[in-house]
């Protein structure tokens, strides 16, 4: 029951679709002016309807060498993935162990441990941009994949995250596991691993677009085209001293950078939305 | 908490990843920091001189500091209003529509994915002063738009970018909020004669405040540093530095104009500020937990 | 098939709380002790030292004269059935009963054997493919059940295994246990802290408080001998009652007049005197043996009546278990004469029972005493 007023429903959901609309308009234009040439582009106002590349402006992206670039986008989208893979996936496998040995283990030192893990939740990288920079440069990551991800999976959200849920075990499954013979990789194997799953996914989402969507640390340990994320890229495409913006390709570059991580989060939307709010737990 | 006991080295295998990243990418640098806040480098970084608090009072002393902070705040305050009220007006339509609620979730939730940098060319698109669609609106309203020359405009792109963006997120909180509030009580206020704009304000809103407080600290810790990459793409802290955030500042001022101790000290004095966020945070925390 | 042999088991956390000062028992083969207690007496701290789940401070635990102290659980050749079962959520119940199996290197097509052998044994047949949580409680239960069953193991743990069903299902399951390990033959050991349930599947009784053990024995003999005052509390229901008596040229005195003629060979002047409700009976005239009482409250259990009544200068209410059904109301008075043969004396400052200087049933080394 809910004193239904059929005006306001109707007025509702008018407000909602031109919400809607709106919020994709950035993006449908950004889908019309890439499928343009740059010429017919400059005549008038940017397009609301398609215009006759159809989808050429995407496959030279992918397949030439951009302006400005000296690499295709292709390169770029591989890199993003390295680096957004690499980051969820070593964030999760650190954090996993990290949490099973504070959550099932004593040891000497243990709250100590725990302080200084979670501590970084505290400083994000941009506080520590410089000094980050200066030992990933003393240690040879520049410009290299490692250098991308390391220090980016120095920051405890996943642990703590997988702490929280751990510690919602009940421990007389870790004793009827100690009973049946499992040590503490079995355990691990065989019980905390299959019960973690929807806590991986979920983790897996958001760190995946963390990792996808990193702008200042990439920006600053690449030099070279070859490890440059598709992300900081666009920068590069807009800073035209002499010549027009290319839109057409800009939009291109964008559209595709925001293709995998928009069907990432639209495919395990359930696991997202558990994730974000657990978070908040 | 039931754990293995007679294990001595299997913990400190499990932790021995997370404890060296987190030591040689986050403690020594953090470290790094501060000790370097404390120096002079020569500009051609053959030594440093100990200069105690200098840099500090040198950055606390300048005008250009405290504009930056003063378009940190406000820029800020733009995205975090901007980004919740939009949130909230959406999503307590979508949870009185019943129907459809779950699709205008899936439909609205995506630009959360977009890249902040992302966001800020998409906008900038819209936006650019010759053939951007939005711009020429705009003129045709008589509002001459050029964000490459007009500071304030430089801003509103940004803050439009990230509230964008960031709507997303806000809604997903607000709609989980709102599905929360037990139905009885707004049927009990409906009986006692309260309309709908007055069940909002008197129920509602009230019971939403932990999810709102939340969100507010949310919100600014986004505005403050991840929307790097939309300042940086879109406007580099131009035009003269009206969109130049206490984060850029700290990025150009060690990246561009290699002030290294300027910029560690600037970095020091953000991070007094994340840490006073990170405080409100676990008061706020605290409380929840009383409820 | 194993015996089990406590040695002075201590317990003692790093906070320096002592949980078990110096256990001393022996268990033989095919036994099932039930080891009972209030809660925080130390039962399932002594239940999980056995398991190997918390390490032992201090004395010798012993399986088949193999000490173990230092073995891992799975080592000891135990298996244990925990309180909320403690199933693996994501395994089905096949795989939940042949974990530890899989994890000795049982061959697979033994294993499948094995586990439905054991299946068969206790009605899981038709369940191997479910989930735990397409269980009912009771077939919950009985996962845990099989799960212990299927390994084989030398001594069986139950930790409080029946208090998370309801009180039919419970009974049910009681005998069951009973059955199936006489059948296996297994030595088993049972925690819980319903006294009937303790009294009707134990071989021995182990009754503990405050770290230590109280006594241990037969049920029947615990019931007729208890050697403390706690365990005479302890053990039966309803509880036993306790009065203030005093010694008088060989009887014994109460307050309110009445003398009762013992046998006992008492030289203490004041004793407590416990006597059990169904060892009370009506009287139709007081004399100097009766206790005249005051009705307060009436219990009719359809069998016996509880009659819970006041006698002058008693702080606590007694209880009488009348036979069948009896015509009191209350406000009414009541005669009710103790049977003099079975009464129990204890100290008054140590609690201990005065007749009898066989405290425990079982041999026990001085130390558990002296702890």
């Amino acid at each position: 029951m809910r004193y239904r007023r059929p005006g306001l429903d109707i007025a509702s959901h008018a407000v909602l679709i031109l919400a809607l609309l709106a919020f994709c308009l950035p993006v449908w234009l950004a889908f019309t002016a890439a499928t343009h040439d740059q010429a017919s582009l400059y005549t008038s106002t940017a397009p609301l309807w398609f215009g006759d590349q159809g989808l050429g402006n995407f496959r030279s992206v992918l397949s030439e060498p951009v302006a400005r670039l000296g690499t295709d986008v292709t390169r770029l989208l591989l890199n993003s993935t390295v680096m957004a893979l690499g980051i969820a996936c070593g964030k999760i496998i650190i954090a996993i162990l990290a949490a099973y040995a504070i959550v099932f283990f004593r040891f000497p030192l243990r709250r100590l441990c725990f302080w200084l893990i979670f501590i970084t939740l505290m400083l994000p990288v941009e506080v520590r941009i410089m000094p980050t920079y200066k030992i990933a440069a003393d240690l040879n990551l520049l410009n290299s994949y490692a250098g991308l991800i390391l220090p980016l999976i120095a920051s405890a959200t996943a642990t703590f995250l997988f702490r929280q849920f751990y510690l919602t075990v009940p421990p007389e499954l870790l004793e009827a596991a100690r009973v049946d013979g499992a040590g503490p990789w079995r355990f691990l194997k065989d019980i905390l691993l299959p019960l973690s799953k929807t806590n991986i996914a979920a983790l897996f989402v958001i760190m995946f677009l963390y990792g996808w969507n990193q702008y200042l640390w990439p920006l600053l340990i690449t030099t070279e085209s070859d490890y440059m994320t598709i992300v900081v890229s666009l920068k590069r495409l807009l800073s035209s001293a002499d010549n027009l913006v290319p839109w057409q390709a800009v939009m291109a570059t964008a559209l595709l950078a925001m293709l995998p991580p928009v069907a990432v989060i639209v495919l395990m939307q359930r696991y997202f939305v558990k994730g974000l709010v657990d978070a908040e737990k | 908490m039931a754990t293995f006991q007679r294990h001595r080295l299997t913990p400190w295998i499990l932790l021995a990843p997370q404890l060296a990243i987190v030591a040689v990418f986050f403690f020594w640098p953090a470290a790094q920091a501060v000790l370097q806040a404390f120096y002079v480098e020569d500009p051609f970084g053959l030594g440093r001189t100990f200069v105690a608090f200098e840099n500090f009072t040198r950055v606390l002393a300048s005008a250009e500091y405290y504009r930056a902070l003063g378009i940190t705040v406000a820029f800020s305050i733009g995205v975090a209003l901007g980004a919740m009220a939009l949130a909230l007006l959406l999503a307590v339509l979508a949870d009185r529509v019943i129907k459809g609620a779950h699709a205008y979730k899936t439909l609205l939730i995506w630009p959360y994915a977009v890249a902040p940098a992302v966001a800020g060319v998409l906008w900038m698109f819209m936006l650019a002063p010759e053939l951007g669609l939005v711009s020429a609106w705009l003129g045709a309203l008589g509002i001459d738009w050029n964000h490459q020359l007009n500071g304030g405009q430089a801003m509103a792109l940004v803050v439009m970018a990230s509230v964008w963006k960031q709507m997303s997120y806000n809604f997903v909180f607000f709609l989980a909020g709102l599905q929360a509030i037990p139905r009885s009580l707004l049927e009990a206020a409906a009986i006692d004669g309260a309309g709908p704009w007055r069940r909002f304000w008197t129920i509602t809103f009230p019971l939403l405040s932990p999810t709102s407080f939340f969100l507010l600290v949310m919100n600014s810790v986004y505005a403050f540093f991840e929307t790097f990459g939309t300042i940086d793409a879109t406007t580099a802290g131009g035009p003269g530095g009206a969109t130049r955030t206490l984060v850029y500042k700290v990025f150009e001022d060690g990246f561009v104009g290699y002030d290294l101790g300027s910029s560690a000290a600037q970095s020091v004095l953000l991070m007094l500020l994340v840490g006073l966020l990170t405080l409100l945070q676990f008061r706020y925390l605290e409380r929840k937990v009383q409820y | 098939m194993a015996t089990l042999s406590l040695d002075a088991l201590r317990k003692t956390y790093p906070n320096g709380f002592t949980a078990l000062h110096g256990i001393d028992l022996a268990i033989d083969d095919g036994e099932l002790i039930v080891v009972v207690g209030p809660s925080g007496c130390g039962k399932s701290t002594l239940l999980r030292m056995l398991a190997g789940l918390e390490s032992i401070s201090d004395g010798e635990l012993a399986i088949d004269g193999r000490r173990v102290n230092d073995l891992e659980p799975a080592e000891r050749d135990i298996a244990m059935v925990f309180q909320n079962y403690a199933l693996y959520p994501h395994m089905s119940v096949a795989d939940n009963m042949g974990y530890a199996l899989k994890n000795r290197g049982v061959p697979k097509a033994e294993r499948r054997r094995k586990v439905e052998e054991t299946a068969r044994l206790i009605g899981l047949e038709d369940l191997l493919d479910r989930r735990p949580r397409q269980l009912s409680g009771g077939q919950r239960q009985r996962v845990a059940m099989g799960r212990a069953i299927v390994r084989e193991p030398k001594v069986f743990l139950f930790d409080e295994p029946l208090s998370n069903l309801d009180a039919k299902l419970r009974v049910q399951m009681r005998i069951e246990i009973r059955r199936l390990q006489k059948r296996l033959g297994v030595t088993a050991v049972y925690v819980t802290h319903d006294q009937v349930e303790a009294m009707t599947l134990a071989d021995r009784l182990v009754v503990m408080n405050g770290g230590h053990i109280e006594q241990v024995g037969t049920p029947m003999h615990l019931y007729e001998r208890p050697a403390s005052r706690f365990v005479a509390g302890f053990i039966g229901s309803p509880a036993m009652n306790f009065l203030d008596a005093r010694r008088a040229d060989g009887d014994l005195a109460l307050p309110c007049g009445t003398r009762i003629a013992t046998s006992h060979e008492v030289h203490n002047d004041a004793v407590c005197l416990g006597i059990r409700p169904e060892h009370l009976s009506r009287v139709s005239e007081a004399d100097d043996t009766t206790l005249t009482t005051r009705v307060e409250l009436v219990e009719p259990l359809g069998a016996d009546t509880l009659a819970h009544v006041r006698l002058d200068g008693q702080e606590e209410p007694l209880v009488a278990r009348l036979d069948g059904v009896q015509p009191v109301a209350e406000g009414d008075t009541l005669y009710l004469r103790p049977d003099a043969s079975r009464l129990h004396l204890f100290d008054l400052d140590t609690g201990r029972r005065l007749d009898d200087k066989d405290i425990h049933s079982c041999p026990s080394s001085p130390s558990s005493r002296l702890a």
